[in-house]
């Protein structure tokens, strides 16, 4: 620790820290620009110039290594003086557009200029003039006259978002930033660009002149659309979202949000959401009052339970659901007497039921991975379903950290990979028990004797050798192997993987609740739920009706569904057995907030508001409980779910329905528990299978769900849709197998699963292992197709 | 002394005389009064009448949609709604002025970088029914273009001041 005086402040502050840090520690400001605490030094903007005592000459704060007995005057006459000359300089080239500029009002420029700036200019030559590029459908780039050459942008796309997308060419005042000739700017945390351009530089396309920043109220919420429950600000105009921002939390998201949580609002404000209950009439859609749907719903749902059993009613919600809707969901169910509820859709291994005892989770802080040297990642396309986990991911690696990455499709992570076993699908097992066996020969343990069998290969002996290496290594799961056929196999291993390396071992949540679910008790299975003393069975009440999961729920179908914020089509392990299903059922009850496919198999549509328009609560991967407020009153006569759920308890006369508010729900669940101690991974009673080397069973399916087709809301955000990332998916295959097939790259082929075939276009990718081919799921485009595992036909067509 | 003099003075009604001496005196004096409507007072280049959006000499609408007087309107008359136009320029969609609110304060003129909204001489409007005097940009823009020749008079001999 050194002392350091500023403004006659004495400061203690860390060896190697600069004068920028020294100063916030001190409570100064100093102007800057290209400074951020997040970012590498540039010292490009020189607005931070301070007076150093005995230095010759104003020295830039944040550059400036601070030293014991230092002597800083920020405001000092030559400061002030060397900062109003920076700004003038600055303001030379910048047009000064504020009126029409949408960053107006939140400007850095336009706050140091009130404090620093001149009232006129002397510079009355002309102003230079940078053309507009177009980048892509997020970021606008329309003015790139005010920039001012901080570079933030540049270094964001370099350190954080791990790809160099934008770049400064040219020198001095034909200095500009651009991106690679033609290419927009397509890293899926592109928007924290917007956030840190000082100037109005780079704005977003979709808010652009939309709004001015203080019209804006800003409400706090908590990302739906992945498992890190990311703080939002949300802000409002006349009751509606206008854009979406992140909130600093340093033990969440830090100061970034992905993009998917930025843009997805615009899917809140399209035409095609629901505004009042529909019902289905002689097979034409009729608008009816509340009243009269709810009366409907409780009618058929008692009608059913009378004839054939309340078994035969199943209810579906995704894990995108807050904590409430899929409490009161299972509480529902429950109480008709049935133990058909499920929240894990596109899971297919569903052996651990009733085995695990708590929910599973990411097994440490989400901070804390940061902090790992050893990471060994299973199933995971890790940038598109974990954005900003990815990018603590790349600053672990960056420090030092080796990732290792066990997987069936090879993506660029944007980071250095020490190791990599890119396998098919069913060789996933194989390759986590060759680990297994060879992490065992490192640590001169007896290798388990269902893994004796195995030959280890080298790529599996090197992550071996990586893991055990280390001193704070992390084994996480990821959605794809989460949905593996065999997933609680793969944890299994994974489990004793870590276990023998001292790892945390660990699930990457798919969406805001998927820990949220099993504390919900949205599962179908009893004896190990979490919250079991509280359901209520009118039948049983000690004992909790247990039912079958989403995917027996689907095989053998019901006669009655429900369906919160489900497209059936879209968010399912197997979509074509799920239509199936669906169009079989006497009964559909679709709660969304769209007008989206239900209309053509549900009976029932009734509106529910999205997460910006609902009270409730998030449990993030890490088993932190966030709730949040509705920041906009429900579109039409949408209503939040909960209250949907409630009074449709009510109709049904099912005790404990009685709550007024979305915290009474949330507290009959989580009083007087403490989430961390429901918080599991481990599974008790499922014995580690002994592994085989998989037999050739045909091409096998890779099925990636694209980062812009998670959920409802996003698949409707314009914006989004327009991206690189959410083009309508193509076959990916190696090489040698479109050789075989004797299609180019860029050809059309058949693509065959089920019964049903659809036409793709095929792209060569020679990371793919042989025998796999790589069919996005959850996109309109292959909503046809059958499960996301197993065996799929490609032909040439 | 005093007592005596007050006697006197109320006894010759001398402040009855006083006062009208000087009814008298402007009894007789030049008269003022202006005959509104055939006569009207000089205005200054500064009077704050009714509003009007003021056009380009090409015929572009100043207006850039920067909703600056809409925040500075300290009574909340003003209401504007902005897009970007199909050549990428931003416009206002709605500008609306509720006269009924406006105190005529002229903050709005005063916030304005283009000079877009300004207020005019004209001070002689009227509403016949609820509504009349909620001014639409229709309205105001065809007041500045009836007035246009006046309104850049006046701020012309302002702009030394300013």
């Amino acid at each position: 620790m050194i002392n350091v005086e500023i403004d006659g402040k004495l400061v203690e502050t860390e060896n190697g820290s600069t004068v920028m840090d020294a100063a916030h520690k001190a409570g100064i400001h100093i102007p800057h620009f290209c400074y951020h605490k997040k970012l590498s030094i540039a010292a490009n903007c020189r607005m931070c110039l301070v007076e150093v005592e005995k230095a010759p000459k104003p020295l830039p704060a944040c550059a400036t290594p601070a030293t014991d007995g230092m002597k800083v005057h920020t405001h000092s006459e030559l400061a002030v003086k060397a900062q109003k000359g920076v700004m003038e300089f600055l303001l030379i080239n910048h047009p000064l557009d504020c009126p029409i500029c949408d960053q107006g009002g939140e400007c850095m420029l336009q706050d140091v200029a009130m404090g620093y700036g001149a009232t006129a200019s002397r510079y009355s030559e002309e102003k230079r003039i940078v053309m507009q590029k177009n980048i892509g459908a997020l970021i606008s780039t329309m003015e790139m006259s005010r920039c001012i050459q901080c570079t933030r942008c540049v270094r964001f796309g370099q350190e954080i978002a791990g790809m160099m997308e934008l770049g400064m060419a040219f020198r001095g005042e034909h200095a500009e930033i651009m991106s690679f000739v033609d290419s927009s700017v397509d890293s899926e945390l592109a928007g924290n660009m917007i956030d840190l351009c000082p100037v109005g530089a780079l704005t977003s396309k979709p808010f652009r002149y939309t709004a001015r920043n203080w019209e804006l109220s800003r409400r706090k919420s908590v990302s739906p659309h992945d498992g890190l429950g990311s703080n939002l600000a949300v802000h409002v105009k006349n009751n509606k979202v206008m854009r979406v921002t992140p909130i600093e939390n340093e033990d969440i998201n830090e100061c970034w949000i992905s993009d998917r949580d930025r843009f997805s609002y615009e899917g809140l404000n399209v035409p095609e959401r629901l505004t009042k209950p529909m019902l289905k009439q002689g097979g034409k859609w009729l608008e009816v009052e509340w009243p009269a749907a709810l009366e409907y719903v409780a009618h058929g749902l008692s009608q059913i339970v009378n004839e054939h059993g309340a078994a035969q009613i199943a209810a579906l919600a995704t894990p995108q659901s807050t904590l409430e809707e899929l409490y009161l969901l299972q509480k529902f169910m429950r109480g008709l007497g049935s133990g058909n509820v499920d929240f894990r859709l596109r899971q297919s291994d569903f052996s651990a039921d009733g085995k695990q005892v708590n929910a599973p989770w990411l097994g440490m802080k989400i901070a804390e991975i940061n902090t790992r040297d050893r990471l060994l990642i299973v199933g995971s396309f890790l940038r598109k379903d974990h954005p900003l986990l990815a990018q603590r991911v790349r600053q672990a690696v960056k420090h030092g950290a080796q990732a290792n990455i066990v997987h069936s499709s090879n993506d660029d992570l944007l980071m250095p990979v020490a190791n990599k076993a890119i396998v098919a699908p069913n060789e996933l097992l194989n390759v986590l028990a060759q680990i297994l066996k060879a992490l065992a020969v490192e640590k001169k343990a007896t290798p388990d004797a269902s893994v004796q069998g195995v030959e280890v290969g080298s790529a599996a002996a090197a992550i071996a050798k990586s893991l055990a290496s280390g001193e704070r290594a992390a084994v996480l799961l990821g959605n794809f192997a989460q949905q593996h056929p065999q997933a609680v196999q793969l944890a299994l291993l994974a489990e004793r993987i870590s276990a023998l390396c001292g790892a945390q071992f660990g699930y990457l949540g798919e969406a805001a609740n998927t820990v949220g679910g099993y504390l919900a008790g949205a599962v179908p299975y009893g004896n190990g739920a979490l919250f079991i003393e509280k359901r209520i069975s009118p039948r049983r009440p000690k004992d909790v009706v247990q039912g079958m999961n989403a995917a027996q729920m689907l095989a053998s179908p019901r006669k009655a569904y429900l369906l919160l914020n489900v497209e059936p089509e879209l968010d399912m392990h197997d979509p074509q057995q799920a239509m199936t299903a669906m169009r079989a059922a006497d009964m559909v009850v679709a709660l969304s907030a769209y007008k989206h496919h239900a209309t053509d198999y549900a009976d029932v549509l009734l509106p529910i508001a999205p997460f910006t328009e609902t009270s409730g609560t998030f449990v993030s991967s890490e088993g932190r409980a966030q709730s949040f407020k509705g920041t906009v009153k429900p579109l039409g006569e949408a209503r939040p779910a909960w209250k949907v759920l409630r009074v449709l308890g009510n109709l049904l006369d099912i005790q404990g329905f009685e709550y007024d508010t979305s915290e009474e729900v949330r507290d009959a669940m989580l009083s007087g528990h403490n989430v961390a101690d429901k918080l599991n991974n481990h599974v008790e009673g499922v014995a580690i299978q002994a592994v085989m080397s998989a037999s050739d069973a045909g091409m096998q399916r890779v099925a990636n769900v694209p980062i812009y087709s998670t959920d409802a809301v996003v698949r409707r955000a314009a914006s989004l849709q327009k991206t690189s990332d959410a083009s309508t998916p193509c076959v990916k295959m190696h090489g040698n197998e479109l050789r075989k097939l004797g299609v180019q790259s860029g050809g059309a082929v058949k693509v065959s699963q089920g019964r049903a075939t659809v036409r793709l276009e095929v792209q060569a990718d020679d990371t793919m292992p042989a025998g796999t081919a790589r069919v996005a799921a959850g996109h309109p485009a292959t909503a046809e197709l059958g499960a996301m595992f197993g065996t799929i036909t490609v032909e040439r067509a | 002394m005093e007592k005596i003099t007050n006697f006197f003075k109320t006894f010759l009604l001398y402040e009855l005389v006083k006062g009208m001496a000087l009814t008298g005196r402007y009894f007789f004096a030049r008269k003022i009064t202006v005959q509104y409507p055939e006569e009207k007072t000089p205005l200054g280049f500064r009077f704050r009448g009714l509003h009007a959006k003021r056009r380009y000499a090409n015929g572009e609408e100043r207006c850039i949609g920067c909703k600056l007087c809409e925040a500075v309107c300290p009574a909340l008359a003003i209401k504007i709604e902005i897009a970007e136009r199909e050549d990428g320029t931003r416009r206002t969609t709605q500008y609306d002025i509720d006269l009924y609110k406006c105190i005529f304060c002229g903050f709005c003129e005063e916030s304005c970088p283009v000079d877009a909204i300004v207020e005019t001489r004209m001070f002689e409007y009227y509403g016949d029914k609820p509504g009349d005097l909620y001014y639409t940009k229709q309205m105001l823009l065809a007041m500045g273009d009836k007035y246009e020749e006046q309104i850049a008079k006046d701020r012309l001999a302002d702009a030394k001041y300013r």
